[in-house]
């Protein structure tokens, strides 16, 4: 999720290439009400957006699934979220924070280590 | 009356009645070659007031018998003073001074009525004869008690210095060290408590403020402030508590009462030992902070300096005032400094976002020729909005060193906005299909040209950022948005033009009002608040104004802006040229 079209769209596309499964949203309350449980395994989610926030949209969405895993994404400069990294992610067990611009690749192989479909000391596309 | 006072056994008594005491100070008197005496401030009109006394004085200079004589010599009893000097006696001045009693060569005699009448309150105050006093000749007190009188002569100065003080309206003060942590508790309550015009109270510890909060000086000084329009300035380092407990002592727009906090960590404010106390500009008191970790006043300080010597004292003001100038001053660094931080901030996330996008979309269009028109598209959406962020930073910089160029020709302003908005209005036909949730009108009210000598492009810049804003707002509400643009002279034959656009938008939110048309104002999370700064640059650089107010009587908010005109289009100047 991301309020930017250009961002959902073209993540979208590469990771759809890469094998996955996409539902993109540009409206933080449109996803939270379209939410489905135990269909994601994964939120890729912006922290800036309008009206509700990608780390409160996450805290509302982890109360319908726990076991969803999390990454979150931003434009911002990280220091901007220095306490929030050290404190919430800490809190939430977030491990991700993607910087903007991240090429393809590098994003698809996180997200697959963080879905635990490759090892992290391999860089060897090696799929489960 | 012959007593050979040698001889006399020594005792010890208490002498009660007027009369009784009148006899014992004769007998006193008379006997002595030499007296040494003291007094507090009411004395000398006790001692002139009351005719038995006075005889007492005038025989005492027929016998020219040698007295020294201390008091605490103010405006009050000048005159007395001056009047006991005739009798013969070398007067002096101490400030404070409370004692009252007298030592002859072998005799001593303390009266306790002063302070009496003192407690009893004003209405007792009239004089009266001394009801009561302790009398003994006791060599070892005798002794003592002259040794007292010797230090307190030592500290005293001569009466006709202080006269002369007095009558020249400048008294120089005293400064005292105050060794008793409870007498320094009950002076700083006093101080607080006779303050006419002004407090200032530096506090150096974050307990420091407790304990005063314990002691209810924050509270006693706000009401001061409220009901007695008493100047209180407190200054006192911070932490989360404080600063909560301070927005509740404050909390009404009370501009007599002002605490300034800092960080003690990180200003350069060293002073973190000692309290200071300033009353009316007149009383300093200096607290020594001794152990900082006690929870009570009394176990927390050590010496404390109390003056009201005038350069003593305006000192501290002077201490005090720059402190406070220097905690604004770093304030105002700590707010310039959040700005700049800002800055990087919104302007980092605003460049990575298209840039981003456009890398992403580099990437995909090798795999993905069934889209690349879309793509394509994409590419150059990001890429223009880019442009604009470079544009506009650009903008904000050269209007801040002023050196914005303006490509000035003469063109008529209402051609540029109908122009304008024709193409807004496509856009939104085109770009939305709901025109029917979306207005925007145009009306040039006394259809007439009006000629502005400007930079075409700046102020089609401007007006644009100015209905981007509107349009942007208006249509996030879920009425049918509106934007309505005028165009009029602000008086008829007025030499200034004036353009409002207003919608029906949600209005303009309280927080960023004051601060619409600086750098970094948005409500938004898209943008970078650099728009309304840069129509403020370029409307103020052609010698016009912009302003915004909520609608009064509807909902939303009305911009406005004003050039000056060059020619209207009545006018056959222009034509002529």
């Amino acid at each position: 999720m991301d309020d930017e079209p250009d961002i959902t769209y073209s993540f979208k596309i590469g990771l759809e290439d890469n094998g996955f499964v996409v539902d993109t949203f540009n409206d933080p309350e449109l996803a939270s009400s379209n939410f489905k449980c135990d269909l994601y395994d994964l939120l890729l989610l912006d922290i800036k957006m309008p009206k509700l926030n990608g780390i409160d949209f996450y805290c509302h969405m982890k109360k319908m699934d726990n076991k969803v895993k999390v990454c979150f994404i931003t434009a911002s400069e990280i220091y901007y979220f220095e306490r929030i990294t050290k404190e919430i992610f800490a809190q939430l067990g977030t491990k991700r924070l993607f910087r903007k611009p991240i090429k393809l690749d590098d994003l698809v192989n996180a997200l697959k280590k963080e879905l635990g479909l490759i090892y992290s000391n391999n860089n060897s596309n090696l799929k489960n | 009356m012959t007593l050979t006072s040698n001889n006399s056994p020594e005792r010890t008594e208490v002498i009660y009645g007027s009369e009784n005491v009148l006899d014992a100070l004769l007998q006193f008197v008379f006997k002595s070659k030499t007296i040494d005496s003291c007094g507090d401030s009411r004395a000398p009109s006790l001692i002139m007031e009351i005719k038995e006394y006075g005889k007492l004085l005038i025989e005492l200079k027929k016998r020219n018998i040698k007295i020294r004589y201390i008091t605490d010599i103010s405006k009050d009893n000048l005159g007395y003073c001056k009047d006991l000097m005739s009798f013969n006696m070398e007067l002096h001045h101490l400030e404070g001074m409370k004692a009252n009693f007298s030592i002859s060569d072998s005799e001593f005699m303390a009266s306790s009525t002063l302070s009496q009448e003192e407690e009893e309150g004003e209405a007792q105050q009239s004089s009266r004869p001394i009801q009561q006093v302790i009398y003994t000749n006791v060599k070892d007190i005798v002794r003592q008690q002259k040794y007292v009188f010797e230090s307190f002569w030592n500290r005293s100065i001569p009466s006709e210095q202080r006269f002369k003080d007095i009558e020249e309206g400048d008294i120089i003060g005293s400064t005292e060290i105050i060794q008793i942590p409870i007498k320094t508790k009950e002076l700083f309550i006093n101080l607080v408590k006779k303050s006419k015009e002004q407090v200032l109270l530096l506090l150096p510890s974050i307990n420091a403020f407790f304990r005063e909060e314990r002691l209810g000086i924050f509270n006693y000084l706000k009401e001061s402030a409220l009901k007695n329009g008493i100047n209180v300035k407190i200054l006192t380092p911070t932490n989360d508590i404080i600063d909560r407990i301070i927005q509740n002592i404050k909390n009404n727009n009370n501009n007599n009462f002002v605490i300034q906090c800092f960080e003690n960590t990180s200003t350069d404010i060293k002073i973190n030992t000692i309290t200071i106390l300033v009353v009316d500009s007149k009383e300093s008191l200096v607290i020594e902070k001794k152990d900082d970790s006690k929870e009570d006043f009394i176990d927390a300080i050590g010496l404390a300096t109390y003056s009201t010597s005038k350069s003593t004292v305006l000192s501290y003001v002077s201490v005090f005032e720059s402190l406070i100038n220097q905690i604004k001053l770093y304030e105002q660094l700590k707010v310039h400094g959040k700005m700049q931080n800002e800055f990087i901030n919104i302007a980092s996330h605003e460049l990575r976002t298209p840039t981003h996008a456009i890398l992403a979309y580099s990437d995909l269009l090798p795999h993905h020729p069934e889209k690349r028109d879309e793509i394509i598209q994409g590419i150059k959406r990001n890429a223009t909005r880019l442009q604009r962020l470079t544009e506009d930073i650009l903008d904000v910089t050269k209007i801040e060193s002023k050196t914005l160029n303006l490509h000035k020709e003469i063109f008529d302003l209402s051609d540029l906005l109908s122009s304008t908005i024709d193409d807004y209005k496509n856009n939104i036909e085109q770009k939305d299909n709901d025109n029917d949730k979306f207005r925007l009108l145009y009306t040039n009210i006394n259809n007439e040209s009006l000629f502005v000598e400007a930079d075409y492009h700046k102020i089609t810049q401007a007006l644009s950022n100015i209905l981007n804003n509107s349009i942007f707002f208006t249509k996030r509400e879920k009425r049918v948005g509106e934007v309505y643009v005028t165009i009029e002279r602000k008086k008829v034959d007025s030499k200034e033009i004036i353009v409002k656009i207003k919608d029906n938008g949600p209005g303009i939110d309280d927080d960023i009002f004051p601060r619409l048309f600086t750098k970094f104002a948005t409500t938004s999370t898209k943008g970078t608040g650099l728009g309304l700064f840069i129509c403020k640059g370029i409307i103020e650089a052609h010698g016009g104004k912009i302003w915004a107010e909520n609608n009064k009587d509807d909902q939303g908010a009305t911009f406005a802006f004003i050039l000056p005109l060059v020619y209207s289009g009545s006018n056959n100047e222009y034509l002529k040229e």
